[in-house]
């Protein structure tokens, strides 16, 4: 690779990083013009290390990474490259030192991994549901289904908040379980549904106190189509409760193993 | 609530595939981790963004479902839910994936409704060698 010249503008000669985006099949073509992460955005490029590939883009390692622009990279490029053939997705910000630590240490050190997880992910892509409650409509429910709740809830109405904190928090609390009740009841409803169409599913933390269901399936991509009618038919069965979304085709981000396992190994 | 966090408009063409929150969640939670793999090579780069997860159970968490409750008009509990009938929508074609590249317009299904946003605060990790 040649080493571009940038000592002019940069005196102290600030040291390159190589950001790592995935790992893939080493018969890949990249379009030209292709950008990654970086302001101004670098163009990516491939390293090949046998018949795997990295797909990497140079850094400067001196300009913090994260801005909206850069995730949206990293994921875009990642995400379009999965709808034609297996990737392994690595985490947001990935940096080594050169492209030899990377054909090397990465994809020699690990062929036969990273060769095995490929072959598992072939033809198959990421999907992620989110499901978020309305939040009138499930606090009725909790309402309706616990009497405290209504209790409470006539106890606080329009009375001083800091006379009433106790009953608040009481209030709050006991919500606070019913909706995580609901979240488990809810998301193995989703899980059932999906499970026929679905080669295999990862639950996601919920991000919100409101979140009803978010899980990511891995699916065959002749299976989508099924995935995508059994959770349109949730989304009519939950109209007005809960709101869904459907997200992909992605990247296998939730099925690229463990990498605690792997840290150990 | 994202505005502040969304690409300048204008320059980009992306289309916005789904809330940076699961961007988020997605690349920063999920996907290899590369200090699993490489060890000595390793760049530390500071990796500046944002916590979209809010803490789901929390004494704030509780003070706002009380608030919420008194907001919310129990008299007319019987009542049916309004405002929040949605239809199916798609956003972008289906199946027109041509260059591996082609920014991926097939994102995202709304099935019903808006994304509320959770609040966010700032986050900053940086690995070190």
């Amino acid at each position: 690779m040649p080493v571009q010249a940038h000592d002019a503008q940069a005196p102290r000669s600030a040291p390159t990083g190589v950001y790592v985006y995935g790992i893939l099949p080493g018969d890949i073509e990249l379009e030209p013009g292709t950008t990654g992460v970086g302001d101004p955005a670098a163009e990516v490029r491939l390293v090949r290390q046998g018949d795997l590939a990295a797909l990497v883009s140079d850094v400067d390692p001196a300009e913090p990474l994260g801005r909206p622009e850069d995730l949206y990279a990293h994921r875009e490029l990642l995400d379009a490259i999965a709808t034609e053939m297996p990737v392994l997705p690595l985490r947001f910000g990935a940096v080594v030192t050169g492209d030899d630590a990377v054909a090397n240490e990465l994809l020699g050190a690990h062929h036969d991994e990273f060769a095995t997880a490929l072959g598992q992910l072939e033809g198959h892509v990421e999907y992620v549901v989110r499901g978020r409650y309305a939040e009138d409509a499930i606090l009725r429910e909790v309402l309706e289904e616990n009497p405290r709740v209504a209790r409470l809830g006539e106890q606080i109405k329009d009375a001083d908040p800091d006379a009433t904190r106790g009953a608040r928090m009481e209030l709050g609390e006991i919500i606070s379980n019913a909706v995580a009740a609901k979240r488990a009841q809810d998301t193995a409803t989703l899980i059932d549904a999906a499970a026929p169409s679905v080669a295999d599913s990862v639950l996601r933390p919920p991000g919100h106190e409101l979140d009803a269901v978010y899980t990511a399936f891995l699916v065959a991509e002749d299976a989508a189509k099924d995935l995508e009618k059994a959770v349109r038919r949730l989304a009519r069965d939950w109209e007005g409760r809960i709101e869904l979304q459907l997200t992909g085709p992605l990247a296998a981000y939730d099925f690229v193993g463990a990498p605690d396992q792997a840290a150990v190994s | 609530m994202t505005t502040a966090m969304q690409p300048a408009g204008g320059n980009s063409t992306r289309p916005q595939p789904s809330g940076l929150a699961d961007v988020i969640d997605t690349i920063l939670d999920k996907g290899l981790v590369i200090d699993a793999y490489v060890r000595v090579s390793l760049v530390g780069i500071e990796v500046l963004t944002i916590d979209a997860r809010v803490v789901i159970a929390s004494v704030d968490t509780y003070l706002r479902f009380a608030e919420a409750v008194n907001r919310l008009d129990i008299s007319e509990e019987k009542q049916g839910l309004p405002g929040l009938v949605g239809s199916l929508e798609q956003n972008g074609a289906r199946n027109k994936t041509k260059g591996a590249l082609d920014a991926a317009g097939d994102k995202l299904r709304e099935f019903t409704g808006g994304d509320p946003e959770p609040a966010r605060a700032p986050r900053r990790s940086r690995r070190e060698n």
